[in-house]
């Protein structure tokens, strides 16, 4: 194997100090995998391909994993594909829990990781030909499935669309972008709005002005109180953390895992609606879910093995089609072509050695990053015990520069975070359902694209029905899950009743 | 039979106006939960509001006024002299360095309940350190464009 | 303004305390151009070309001028306003011809560059626009495309409308228009976005043509026929004489002789008057409109003097840039005259 002749110490340090550096990134509330990525990529010109891919692959496994930090102990996701970590792990740290969530929240990431890094490595170029089955109609169901979580994540299922489709419209604000094949034009804004909206509003600032900034107004809005410390010191002690949580759990963790990879091999479709998937998916076939949204351990691993798996499944699109998979991999296409290596469809069996450097890289970033959070919890877990008027304005200041530097320095995408961070304590306050709300966000404009387009191209709604075998199997799974949320949503009333007679 | 069936499936989307297209679409759907929202749940809501039975949200809600006032009147204050200081030395990062310091300062201020002499000395650190720390690493070590 | 002097005081002093990396930031220097520079970009990409290409010169220019700068990828619409905001020259411009494609096109956001801004020099020319076919395409060449569509068979061209990725179909079409008058809405376009996804229309058989690039496709075009994703070039946009300076090993496996098979005149698209369609994607500074015009010159001498070293094109030409340097005047003229060019074509068809 002429490949380990090219591993050296420098390579095992820097995929180390990439995974730390990754995990810091994304434990800040706003900075994320993608841009820890960007910001080290002009590094790579000196490092050489080898030495850079090393740190790169490190950063994307810490930086996706660190997301997992601020979204449990601060129901603030750090990055996008976290969001569904805040559903059960800030509920989980309510109840003075945080540190046994964010265990099983690493435990599901590495196994999430590896899995979808074996994925990688055995069927890559056979996944890549089976995801060019997906066209726009086979992505278009895909969004649809996610979004029909929206039905059984809501407590009322009403209220609970209505809030989704509320997200999916705010998405849809500005231009129907050329670069997704749009005409270019704006929509649903006033001529004066457009030096800001053009683009609409962008992703991640919606996502910290929604969850971080409106939590600080509703805290404002109860005086921020402190009397909240004294329940909080109870980290770690509320219910210790044993391997026992993943008893019965496997299935879930391991299906989990491979959704993750496959929504991350589907270019285009992106990170977030990955863990929103596996959520789905564990609510629905999971024998008891009825916890689930309320801190239950299972939602953890959904979400979070679900969302690690990605880095695995995006580099299959990158490494056998040229094609990045998420945002990230869009950016580490840079690296090769700094280093002059183009990515296609022969990308692997002209670069094997590269091939295998990656490979380590991201199986010994997996283990850095179990290793490097597993034993540092504890201490990550204090950070809720600093006093609030100390830790909310670092909050927000994080936001800010996480808004502005997302997409390399736009003024209005910190204006953004007030805008929602208004909208989002005005949602909570009239009883509308921000879950939803930002599910629907996150997936409205690619619904929008993979509908349009669709139609564009056929010219028939039945298209949707008969394009082929896949889009029948999406269609049932859609089914199923609508009729799922039904019936659930009818235990829940009957149940309620029953409650209020006794 | 089967050919009426196509007919009514089949559409034609014009690429000028296809920006359109989705977006009524979900402004009609929108609209009818809307409609469905407010005679299942705003209007029996109401109602019961005018009974004395449930209180308005926001409105009918005790607040402390002052911190939330004073938070929202901060942040905005905050993000427009950031870029109007940030403008003053373009792309150095202090605009985001000079306001934050005191933002973070006032932030801390208006949410400590208790005004003693060692809090006051651990906001100030925290108000001069935090930022001065983020400046560094992000502006100058990652050369991450700030205000 | 004394505010201003306060500000500036504590700031050189907390600089001094921080940091000694920091002190070079303040400090005034030579020429007009002073203080941290911003270049942004129409793209949004940092894996794309031209953040690659931006980057490349707007290192050597820094390093040049011993300033700070910096590419940012803003994007198109936000790049053109941070431009017009500020008018010192510490925010600078580099994009390429969909600047004023877009406006040709009509798609909204775009203006009339050459009125709204100050034309910079052009730095670069990405020779790699191509058109491509499934490798087992009834069609050989672009010359059984054009007769095809003049017999009035239908063709799919997937393209990314309003711009650099829909001008080589416009001449196409416009070509169909002369040898074929009439025939040429036969010629359809499948609007759609990124390479992926004009790719999969090509998998999906939602197209019969694509619109791709050299350095992307490539590799699709070494796959064995027999595998779904194989392609072939038939068309590539850019002139005869830019992809002679390619280096001689070409892209990938594909060398610069059997590239050269794709361009004029070997495939030609006729414009009318005997001469044919080609396109460079060339990239240049803009700069806002009231920028001291010191500065301009500031920065094309600092560019001759780059290019005049020579190390710059060897960057360039590594990867698969065509090294094309215009001080600003010479750059205005040729792109007026290549946007009149097009105009006419895109008004021909419509």
């Amino acid at each position: 194997m002429e490949f380990l002749s090219l591993l050296d110490v420098t390579f095992f340090l820097l995929t180390a100090l990439g995974a730390l550096v990754g995990i810091i990134f994304g434990a800040i509330p706003g900075m994320t995998a993608t841009m820890a990525v960007a910001v080290c990529l002009p590094l790579t010109y000196a490092l050489g391909l080898n030495h850079g891919l090393a740190l790169l692959l490190g950063l994307y496994v810490g930086g996706i994993s660190g997301g997992m930090v601020p979204a449990v102990l601060l129901n603030i996701p750090g990055t996008p594909s976290s969001i569904t970590t805040t559903f059960d792990g800030y509920p989980m740290a309510r109840k003075g829990e945080g540190e046994k969530a964010l265990k099983v929240c690493v435990i599901a990431s590495v196994v999430g990781g590896l899995i979808s890094a074996a994925v990688l490595f055995f069927f890559a170029p056979i996944l890549a030909d089976f995801s060019i089955k997906f066209s726009y109609i086979e992505k278009f169901l895909i969004i649809l499935l996610a979004l029909s979580v929206i039905a059984s994540l809501s407590s009322n299922m009403l209220v609970g669309i209505f809030s989704g489709v509320i997200g999916i419209w705010l998405s849809l604000i500005g231009d129907y972008s050329i670069s997704d094949g749009g005409n270019g034009k704006t929509r649903l804004m006033f001529d004066f709005m457009e030096p800001y909206l053009f683009e609409g509003f962008s992703l991640l600032p919606v996502l910290i002005g929604i969850f971080g900034i409106s939590t600080v107004l509703l805290e404002a809005e109860k005086g921020v109180k402190s009397d909240l410390n004294d329940e909080r010191v109870k980290i770690g002690k509320g219910g210790g953390f044993s391997f026992g949580i993943f008893h019965g759990r496997f299935t879930n963790m391991i299906r989990s895992s491979f959704i993750g990879t496959f929504v991350g091999m589907l270019p285009g479709v992106g990170g977030s609606a990955a863990s929103v998937l596996a959520y789905t998916q564990e609510k629905n076939l999971a024998r008891d879910s009825s916890e689930m949204g309320k801190g239950a351990p299972q939602g953890l691993i959904a979400s979070e093995s679900a969302n690690n798996a990605l880095t695995g499944g995006a580099l299959i699109p990158l490494l056998s089609l040229g094609i990045p998979g998420d945002s990230t991999t869009a950016v580490l296409i840079g690296a090769f072509t700094l280093q002059g290596i183009q990515v296609g469809p022969l990308f692997i069996p002209e670069n094997v050695d590269t091939w295998y450097i990656m490979m380590t890289a991201l199986i010994f970033a997996n283990f850095v990053m179990f290793f490097l959070m597993f034993f540092a919890i504890k201490h990550i877990a204090k950070v809720v015990m600093v006093p609030k008027h100390i830790l909310y304005p670092i909050i927000v200041m994080m936001c800010v520069v996480g808004a502005y530097a997302i997409n390399y320095g736009i003024m209005f995408d910190v204006w953004t975070l007030l805008i929602f961070g208004v909208l989002g304590y005005l949602v909570q306050k009239v009883g509308l359902e921000v879950a939803p709300l930002i599910i629907g966000f996150i997936l409205g404009s690619q619904a929008e694209v993979y509908f349009v387009k669709s139609l564009e191209s056929y010219g028939t709604f039945s298209i949707f029905f008969t394009k082929s075998p896949i889009a029948v199997v999406l269609w049932l799974l859609i089914l199923a899950s609508v009729v799922f949320s039904i019936l659930m949503s009818l235990k829940n009333r009957a149940k309620q009743r029953q409650a209020d007679i006794s | 039979m089967e050919s009426g069936l196509s007919d009514l499936l089949s559409v034609s989307v014009d690429f000028q106006t296809s920006h359109l297209y989705f977006p009524t679409i979900i402004t009609w759907i929108m609209a009818g939960l809307f409609v469905a929202i407010l005679v299942t749940k705003v209007i029996p809501f109401l109602a019961a509001v005018k009974r004395g039975e449930r209180t308005l949200p926001i409105l009918g809600e005790p607040m402390d006024a002052f911190r939330f006032f004073g938070t929202l009147a901060l942040i905005a204050a905050y993000f427009y002299l950031m870029a109007v200081v940030g403008d003053m030395f373009p792309y150095t990062g202090y605009g985001f360095l000079f306001v934050s310091i005191p933002f973070v300062l006032l932030m801390s201020l208006l949410y400590a309940h208790e005004w003693t002499k060692k809090a006051l000395i651990v906001i100030c650190i925290n108000a001069i350190v935090a930022p001065s720390l983020v400046w560094y690493i992000l502006a100058k070590l990652f050369k991450i464009t700030l205000p | 303004m004394t505010i201003n002097k306060i500000l500036l005081t504590f700031g050189s002093a907390a600089m001094a305390l921080s940091m000694t990396t920091a002190s070079s930031v303040v400090l005034a220097q030579d020429g007009p151009l002073r203080g941290n520079v911003r270049v942004v970009i129409g793209s949004t990409s940092t894996g794309g070309d031209t953040y690659q290409n931006s980057n490349i010169v707007v290192e050597k220019l820094a390093e040049h001028l011993d300033l700070n700068m910096k590419v940012d990828a803003v994007g198109a619409s936000a790049a053109f306003r941070a431009l017009d905001r500020d008018s010192r020259g510490n925010t600078l411009m580099i994009f390429h011809d969909q600047s004023y494609l877009g406006h040709l096109y009509g798609v909204q956001g775009y203006e009339d560059i050459f009125e709204k801004y100050t034309i910079g020099p052009t730095v670069a020319i990405n020779p790699g626009n191509a058109y491509l076919v499934p490798k087992d395409s009834q069609y050989q060449n672009l010359d059984e495309i054009i007769e095809a569509v003049g017999n009035g068979e239908t063709v799919r061209v997937a393209i990314q409308p309003g711009g650099v990725s829909e001008i080589g179909f416009s001449a196409l079409k416009n070509a169909i228009a002369i040898e074929h008058p009439g025939k040429e809405d036969n010629l359809v376009a499948v609007n759609t976005g990124s390479q992926s996804d004009k790719n999969q229309q090509l998998f999906d058989g939602q197209a019969d043509v694509i619109n791709g690039t050299v350095q992307a496709n490539e590799q699709y075009t070494r796959l064995p026929e027999d595998d779904q994703k194989a392609m072939r070039f038939i068309w590539l946009t850019a002139r005869e004489s830019t992809i002679e300076q390619a280096p001689e090993e070409g892209l990938g496996q594909t060398s610069r002789e059997q590239l050269l098979e794709y361009t004029e005149p070997n495939v030609t698209v006729t414009m009318g008057d005997d001469e044919n369609f080609t396109f460079d994607k060339e990239f240049f500074f803009l700069y806002n409109k009231d920028m001291d015009q010191a500065i301009v010159e500031q920065i094309d001498t600092a560019l001759a003097e780059i290019y005049e070293e020579g190390e710059i094109q060897e960057v360039q030409k590594n990867s698969f840039f065509i090294p094309n340097f215009l001080p600003s005047d010479e750059a205005r003229e040729h792109l007026e005259d290549k946007r009149s060019r097009y105009e006419e074509i895109i008004q021909n068809i419509q």
